[in-house]
């Protein structure tokens, strides 16, 4: 069988096998083969998201109707979570939470990013230097970052507050020492942290539009704004779909910086979804109910990814 | 064609193999790692941050002299993660022959899951009369842990801040008289009267002690005296700010050791820390020790602390020596060993505070000995199936009065409301 040794063949197939129908059994077999060869490449890989990722998530879907204390046997209890979790008050506190750090970190880090991105696209000196500074939030490990912005948000010491007093505000918040500050302080710090990456995204996208756009749109008259809002925006609608998705799944999941940062306080202020999850699976042993916040969370992010890609598709027609 | 086919169907099946290999072996792979040939007994302990909690090498040192046929094998875990890490190994059915009880609740938990061996046999042979804290390991008259350490809490007060400012040192006070202190004590520069860490504990515990209130009730307008206090001083600044030491994460050991308070309500465990970074040349802070103030109507010396035990596996390996462990820990010479490195034993005889006050650096004056014995130590948080969930309503409350956001009135309002519609 000469196309044994022939890797070629499977892509581009081969001037001499037209027109042979008896050889179409053998073609058959070679593409299941060549499947199988695929598979095994990936097999690897599959075994060990199978094992620690598929199974477990799998696992949890059906532990959401059930009671489960991680011993014994799993108790059915239909839908008793779910009716205690619209009744208590802990989720509510922490889908609030979430929903509006999702609402702070979603567009200020949008913004952030395609700003910064857009500045540093220009031909300066040292952009390269600009470039990797904004970067480097991203690279520093999230507990020092946690651990200094803390600092820096001391209510009494810290030098946010000392700034804002030299600008003559005579009562400045008490970040993550209030309860109506807390949040607004972990999204700034969350922003900060992010916005080097998307904006790596979207300078990428920047060079993907050709400069003919632009050349054609000043030749048209359009002014700066303009060129942005009708050349620029629509040119990065792709990259903004991907940054929009994967800032939205980002943000619902949060729970690193804030664990670090202000671990749910003061009071409840900033507890969010996925820390209440650990809060009642891990330390209350309570697996059934976290598993059913877990699918909540779950669903709200789906759906909200659904509608982005429904809207994304609308625009691309 | 088929031979090649053959081979990665058999390697991914090789694959699969090896992966699947690697995770039973977790699980089941450590039954012949204590070897029983002639009477030699490998003895696996359950430990937590070994390199830093010194008591562990002392009493294992000590025992094996005691016991040469048995080496002792620790089994070090994460301080932070080790009620997680343990209770995952106990639902996979590890055979670590000693446990250590960190805390009570943990203890309970364990205990009411069938996980730990019943030692009330051993605890009614001993002589448990001067064994402070066992009472807390008594579930429906059966004991499943002895406890080994005693913990509980005291005022450490500076020296020389005292003598500077012309005071004398805090003798029998009363929370009144530590308040004027704290004000006398509170300098311009940046040094404050007293600290109190932000644990809700140095509040909620011992007005719970002092006045015999229960924190698993429901009701707790007893915390209020407390709580008016403390936010009073911290208002005033004769005591950092809850918020400031919060978003600075505060270090109690920092405070005292760089002499920026000049007093602080803190545990027993600190005086083999203070001794450690004395000896090391970290501090020279002029340091000694008082007992608790007082309610006023107090005729006794009320704190509140907790103990730490060692438990034997239910299914633990080597169940006879795991028992000689417990008992030699709980006993006078696991006593006197961990007293030499400066933690405070469960077993108080008057020799091993003789033993405890003649380490190099402990202060030698009579009113730190009388700050270690004192008249009553209740449990820092009573013992129930919603203990932690009480814990978690009343810590988040008491960040909230601390940080000024709710006046002491309403946070103990709300403690009391969230409890009974939570938990209850």
């Amino acid at each position: 069988m000469s196309h044994v040794t022939t890797q070629p063949d499977a892509t581009r197939p081969a001037p001499a096998e037209r027109g042979r129908p008896p050889r179409r059994k053998g073609r058959s077999r070679q593409i299941r083969r060549n499947t199988l060869v695929g598979w095994s490449f990936i097999l690897p890989n599959f075994i060990g998201f199978a094992l620690f990722t598929l199974v477990p998530v799998t696992a949890a879907f059906v532990l959401a109707f059930m009671e489960w204390n991680s011993f014994g046997s799993p108790e059915w209890v239909g839908l008793d979570n779910f009716q205690r979790m619209f009744g208590d008050e802990n989720f509510r506190v922490a889908l609030f939470n979430t929903l509006f750090y999702a609402g702070g970190h979603i567009p200020l880090t949008l913004v952030a990013a395609l700003t910064l991105a857009i500045v540093l696209n220009r031909k300066i000196r040292g952009v390269q230097f600009f470039r990797t500074a904004a970067f480097f939030p991203y690279i520093t490990s999230l507990v020092a970052v946690a651990v200094v912005w803390n600092m820096l948000f001391n209510p009494t010491m810290g030098p946010v507050n000392q700034f804002l007093e030299t600008l003559g505000m005579a009562n400045p918040p008490g970040w993550t020492a209030s309860t109506d500050w807390a949040m607004p302080a972990v999204i700034i710090t969350s922003v900060w942290r992010d916005m080097g990456y998307y904006m790596v995204l979207y300078l990428a996208g920047l060079q993907t539009i050709p400069e003919e756009y632009y050349e054609a749109a000043r030749v048209d008259g359009a002014n700066a704004w303009q060129r942005f809002w009708h050349v620029t925006l629509p040119g990065l609608r792709p990259v903004t779909f991907f940054v929009v998705v994967m800032l939205t799944i980002q943000s619902f999941k949060i729970l690193d910086l804030i664990v670090v940062m202000t671990d749910g306080g003061p009071g409840r202020s900033t507890l969010v979804l996925a820390q209440l999850i650990y809060r009642e699976g891990i330390r209350e042993g309570r697996f059934g109910y976290s598993s059913a916040i877990a699918l909540v969370l779950f669903f709200i992010v789906l759906i909200v990814t659904v509608f982005q890609f429904r809207l994304n598709e609308r625009r691309k027609a | 064609m088929r031979g090649r086919l053959g081979k990665g169907v058999v390697s991914a099946a090789a694959l699969a193999l090896v992966v699947s290999a690697c995770g039973g072996d977790d699980g089941g792979g450590s039954g012949d790692s204590a070897s029983s040939g002639d009477g030699e007994v490998t003895l696996s302990v359950s430990a937590w941050n070994m390199d830093t909690t010194p008591e562990f090498q002392a009493l294992f040192d000590a025992f094996e002299e005691a016991n040469p046929n048995i080496t002792i094998e620790p089994v070090d875990i994460l301080a932070d993660d080790y009620d997680d890490k343990l209770t995952a190994m106990l639902a996979g059915g590890d055979e670590t022959d000693v446990l250590t009880m960190k805390n009570v609740i943990g203890y309970s938990r364990y205990a009411n899951r069938g996980q730990l061996m019943d030692i009330s046999d051993l605890v009614e042979s001993a002589d448990t009369s001067n064994l402070a804290g066992l009472d807390a390991y008594d579930i429906d008259g059966s004991y499943h842990a002895m406890p080994y350490r005693q913990d509980f809490w005291l005022l450490y007060y500076n020296k020389a801040l005292f003598d500077a400012a012309g005071l004398d040192y805090p003798e029998n006070l009363t929370w009144d008289e530590y308040a004027q202190l704290a004000e006398q004590l509170t300098s311009g520069d940046g040094v404050h009267g007293t600290y109190h860490h932000t644990w809700r504990s140095v509040i909620q515990a011992i007005s719970a002690a002092q006045t015999g209130g229960d924190q698993l009730g429901g009701d707790y307008s007893f915390f209020t005296d407390q709580y008016e206090m403390a936010v009073g001083l911290q208002d005033s600044g004769f005591a950092l700010d809850f918020g400031t030491a919060v978003s600075q994460q505060a270090d109690y050991r920092n405070m005292f050791e760089t002499e920026a308070t000049a007093m602080m309500p803190m545990g027993t465990w600190y005086i083999s820390g203070i001794l450690a970074a004395t000896e090391s040349g970290e501090t020279e802070v002029d340091w000694g020790i008082a007992p608790m103030p007082q309610r006023p109507d107090s005729g006794e010396v009320v704190t509140f602390g907790s103990p730490t035990a060692f438990a034997v596996n239910e299914n633990a390996e080597h169940a006879d020596a795991a028992r000689t462990f417990v008992e030699f820990a709980a006993g006078e010479q696991g006593a006197t060993a961990i007293a030499e490195v400066g933690v405070v034993p469960a077993l108080q005889t008057p020799e091993i505070t003789d033993a405890y006050f003649a380490l190099d650096g402990m202060p030698e004056d009579d009113l730190s000995r009388t700050a270690f014995e004192p008249d009553v130590v209740e449990l820092e948080m009573p013992v129930s199936e919603t203990t932690s969930d009480i814990d978690t309503i009343l810590n988040e409350e008491h960040e909230l009065i601390m940080v000024g956001d709710k006046s002491v009135e309403d946070g103990i309002a709300t403690m009391g409301d969230r409890v009974n519609s939570e938990v209850r």
